[in-house]
């Protein structure tokens, strides 16, 4: 079986076995290693990507569903090389990273937020992260970061 | 995990057939209960059939009543504006479920044929009186919501059957609702939850619906909590009954989350706070 979708704007394709999810599928064969691979149960939200702009966990989700679909990981979100997304510039900014681990999957989580509320409450953040942990930052940088990527998407339009 | 044989149907009566033709094999949906149990080392099926593109399960219809697709997900279901308009008590139970990257797979179907003890959605569903479409080999078939659950983890379903669609009618005529969830952070799951729908007329209770989750090895409706109340008016003196009713009703069990003790407890006060909220709503009104 042969799964074709995009990936960041461009066509991949992939021959699965059958139920190979969507993230081993992104680390091994496609050499996507931005998106990791935490709790492997939906809980932790590290392997957090967007399908046609809504975030899934990549660790449940059988790569067969996403074909002919738009898949975004992390590295789909630079615009350019050494360049970085409004979303990445503001978790910098704001020190909402200490080890990284869960960033990629953070700021995933967070730009579909934003994809869909540019301009979200402190309570609308924390709803939308939920379903990512971290263990470093105490979350209070990270909801700052997203506030910050809320501005710098908001000067960028 | 190491892969399974993972078939996509795109009609129903595909679906059906495969499942007729592979023995031992097992629906999927959104995966978020089957794929987490299968990585913890559950039995594994000889193959996964997958219900997400079949277009007659993930389709839903709402406008005076609703059908909602077995297979939508929960994501979607809550971007449809009539359904958080016409139920907000299931649009708000939905929304406290788990996390959006799980409400992007989760199905309500997949939320209901688990049966847990405490689905989020079950409760609301509930107190609306819904009904499970089945469909299997000998057709189709309706049962009320209350009837499809059997004990934890297991429906009245038959194994070649599939949940096609939750019908819910209309909401009663001035129905006011409210979905009360006791957890510790904010994805957990339920120690104990509480829907409940009011209608009030001239200061009596006309119509009273309580449903409860996590508090019996199903979801369950208070069917004694409810007749406490229908037919009176909401004096402190019969909420104090009604209190009392629901904690003798429910038979909640101890777990990790939570005492068997604590959970009467919290359906005790949660029964309280939904009908003075609810009541409150239908003061100056009348």
């Amino acid at each position: 079986m042969e799964v074709r979708f995009t990936l960041n704007g461009r066509e991949v394709s992939c021959s699965l076995v059958g139920s190979e999810l969507l993230l081993d599928v992104l680390r091994g064969p496609l050499g996507h290693r931005g998106t990791k691979e935490g709790c492997g149960k939906g809980e932790c939200g590290a392997c957090t990507v967007q399908v046609d702009g809504h975030p899934f966990n990549a660790c449940l989700l059988p790569a067969a569903e996403v074909e002919g679909r738009a898949v975004t990981t992390i590295e789909g979100l630079a615009p350019a090389p050494g360049e970085l997304s409004p979303e990445q510039q503001a978790f910098v900014e704001a020190g909402g990273i200490q080890c990284g681990f869960c960033t990629p999957g953070m700021i995933m989580a967070s730009k579909a937020l934003l994809d869909a509320d540019p301009d979200p409450a402190d309570a609308d953040i924390r709803h939308a992260l939920v379903g990512n942990l971290c263990r470093c930052t105490g979350y209070a940088q990270i909801i700052e970061s997203v506030r910050r990527a809320a501005a710098l998407r908001g000067e960028g339009s | 995990m190491h892969p399974l044989p993972y078939h996509r149907p795109t009609s129903l009566e595909a679906a059906l057939e495969l499942k007729a033709s592979l023995p031992g094999a097992r629906f999927i949906a959104g995966g978020t209960d089957v794929m987490v149990r299968l990585k913890g080392g559950a039995p594994r099926p000889s193959a996964l059939i997958s219900l997400r593109g079949i277009a007659e399960l993930t389709r839903s219809e709402v406008a005076q009543s609703a059908r909602l697709g077995a297979a939508a997900s929960v994501a979607d279901l809550l971007a449809i504006d009539a359904l958080r308009e016409g139920w907000p008590v299931l649009a708000d139970a939905m929304n406290q479920m788990a996390s959006p990257q799980i409400r992007s797979s989760a199905t309500l179907g997949g939320n209901l044929c688990n049966a847990a003890p405490c689905a989020d959605s079950a409760p609301a569903l509930l107190v609306h009186g819904a009904r499970v479409v089945l469909r299997g080999p000998q057709g189709e078939r309706v049962l009320a919501l209350e009837e499809f659950f059997a004990e934890p983890g297991v429906t009245r379903m038959g194994a070649d059957e599939l949940l096609m669609s939750i019908d819910v009618d209309p909401p009663e005529p001035g129905l006011q609702t409210t979905f009360l969830k006791k957890k510790r952070v904010a994805m957990d799951i339920a120690i104990a939850s509480v829907a409940a729908g009011l209608v009030m007329n001239d200061g009596i209770c006309t119509h009273v619906r309580f449903a409860a989750g996590s508090v019996a090895p199903v979801p369950m409706r208070l069917p004694a909590t409810e007749a406490a109340l229908c037919g009176h008016p909401p004096t402190d003196a019969r909420i104090a009954e009604a209190r009392r009713i629901a904690e003798e009703e429910v038979s909640p069990i101890t777990d990790i989350r939570g005492g068997a003790d604590y959970r009467r407890r919290i359906i005790g006060v949660y029964v309280e706070r939904a009908t003075r909220a609810l009541a409150a709503r239908f003061e100056g009104s009348e």
